[in-house]
């Protein structure tokens, strides 16, 4: 039985053997390589590009300009904006950029904030940009720009230069700045913008100074710098021998006697142009500023006892 | 400090990578099919979420009974890059003919002068050229778009 088996298993393999190369002879040889055409492969290559959204807070200090252009400038080149636009001013400036269009490796991209109001100067916002997604940038304060009073302090009697006066702006009796004129007599001082509205802004010269201080009212109308050269002391009309009043509130008299009309009350620092003298009083000559800038001389009396003489080449108050 | 310095030049580099990768999706057809990128197996397609630097690089993909694919590619800096490779397959086909000493020549470089051969050809166009007596006698390109049998009768034609 077992040989039986064997024969079979013998004969079926040798049978197999046969079929498979006999149908190999009928199927051909198979040639050895694959055959390639070369042919350039479909192939679809899509990208998604990013955006970038800068976010700018603006703060305003004080005055809003109506409108502003916004200008930003990419990669350090500040003549050719990639965007710019107009518009009323906002809390927030928001803009959308392409990718790749900011320097992503350092701060040479720059946003330029233009407000539309001579009162207010551009100011810029440099930034390093990103590849995409979003930016919010530190918020920008803008208020108006600052105001320049500048000028110079003279002595009226010679018009010659005064260095080192005192030079105060006062908002009402606030002082807000204080600076000294310069050996040449100059002076010059920066307010923030917001001041222009201030309707008790003045300027105080010569506080350093025996004379009476030389103030004037500070109106900014459509304009950002005054120039206001300060005149100090008496002027060239009042002739010697030249006498100052030592306190406030001296009665400045219609006549020497008790009880005569006061015609002002003279502060600390006035002078007198003295031409009489009797036991008790001076008689002289003030000068008084009228409408339009103009003086005139006034004539009245004087006790003696409110008045030194002016020595001009002491004219310094000393600190004691 | 020198730990420090190493420690924080690293973050940059790391920091600096991960902002400068792009997404990667690649798809092929057919699908389940090894992607390599560079010369490293990225996995079986479809591929997804993978991360890609802005620069040159080389995708190779291979199967069986599909040419193999080899792709050189800038990829520009971008938020994401998606690849859809189309694999051109490879059929098997049966070439006979009854005619006798003729010498077959396909794309310029495959020769072979058996009466019934099997070949394993791109899908695609091919240049056939038959020579006797080393005089060629037909030219033609024959086109490949599934698995078949080509019978060459006579000079100038052929036919399934």
């Amino acid at each position: 039985m077992i040989s039986f088996f064997n024969y079979f298993y013998k004969f079926s393999l040798g049978l197999v053997v046969i079929l498979y190369f006999s149908c190999a002879q009928f199927r051909g040889p198979k040639y050895p390589e694959i055959i390639y055409n070369n042919k350039q492969p479909l192939i679809s290559v899509k990208y998604e590009y990013g955006e970038i959204q800068i976010i700018l807070p603006i703060q305003y200090d004080g005055d809003i300009p109506e409108n502003i252009l916004f200008k930003v400038f990419a990669k350090a080149d500040t003549m050719n904006p990639i965007i710019s636009f107009l518009q009323e001013a906002p809390s927030e400036f928001r803009t959308t950029l392409p990718q790749g269009s900011l320097d992503i490796t350092e701060k040479t991209n720059l946003i330029k904030i233009i407000p539309q109001d001579e009162n207010f100067d551009p100011v810029s916002v440099r930034f390093k940009g990103i590849g995409f997604g979003r930016i919010v940038l530190p918020p920008k304060v803008i208020r108006s720009g600052q105001l320049i009073i500048s000028g110079k302090t003279f002595l009226k009697n010679d018009a010659s230069i005064l260095p080192k006066v005192k030079v105060e702006i006062k908002d009402s009796e606030d002082v807000i700045f204080t600076t000294s004129s310069n050996d040449s007599g100059f002076y010059q001082i920066a307010i923030p913008g917001e001041y222009r509205f201030s309707e008790n802004l003045k300027i105080v010269v010569g506080e350093n100074l025996i004379f009476k201080p030389f103030t004037q009212k500070l109106i900014f109308d459509n304009v950002r710098k005054l120039k206001i050269n300060a005149l100090l002391g008496p002027s060239r009309a009042m002739r010697g021998p030249l006498y100052i009043t030592e306190k406030s509130n001296v009665h400045f008299k219609k006549g020497p006697d008790i009880g005569a009309e006061i015609l002002f009350l003279l502060n600390k620092g006035e002078v007198v142009s003295v031409d009489r003298i009797t036991p008790g009083s001076y008689h002289g000559f003030i000068e008084v500023e009228i409408s339009g800038g103009e003086n005139i001389m006034m004539e009245g009396w004087i006790n003696r006892a409110d008045l030194r003489e002016l020595n001009l080449n002491s004219i310094r108050k000393v600190i004691k | 400090m020198y730990s420090i310095i190493k420690y924080s030049i690293g973050f940059f580099l790391y920091v600096s990578l991960a902002c400068s990768q792009i997404k990667l999706d690649i798809n092929t057809i057919p699908d389940e099919v090894d992607v390599y990128l560079d010369g490293v197996n990225l996995g079986t397609s479809p591929i997804r979420n993978e991360r890609i630097i802005p620069g040159a690089h080389i995708f190779e993909i291979k199967k069986k009974g599909y040419a193999p694919l080899k792709y050189d590619l800038i990829v520009n800096p971008s938020k994401a890059v998606e690849i859809d490779f189309f694999l051109n397959p490879v059929h098997a086909c049966k070439f006979k003919t009854k005619e006798k000493g003729l010498v077959f020549e396909l794309n310029g470089e495959h020769y072979w002068d058996t009466d019934n051969i099997r070949l394993d050809l791109e899908a695609g166009d091919h240049t056939l050229r038959v020579f006797k007596a080393s005089e060629l006698v037909d030219e033609q390109n024959i086109k490949i778009d599934k698995p078949e049998t080509f019978n060459y009768k006579e000079k100038k034609t052929i036919s399934n």
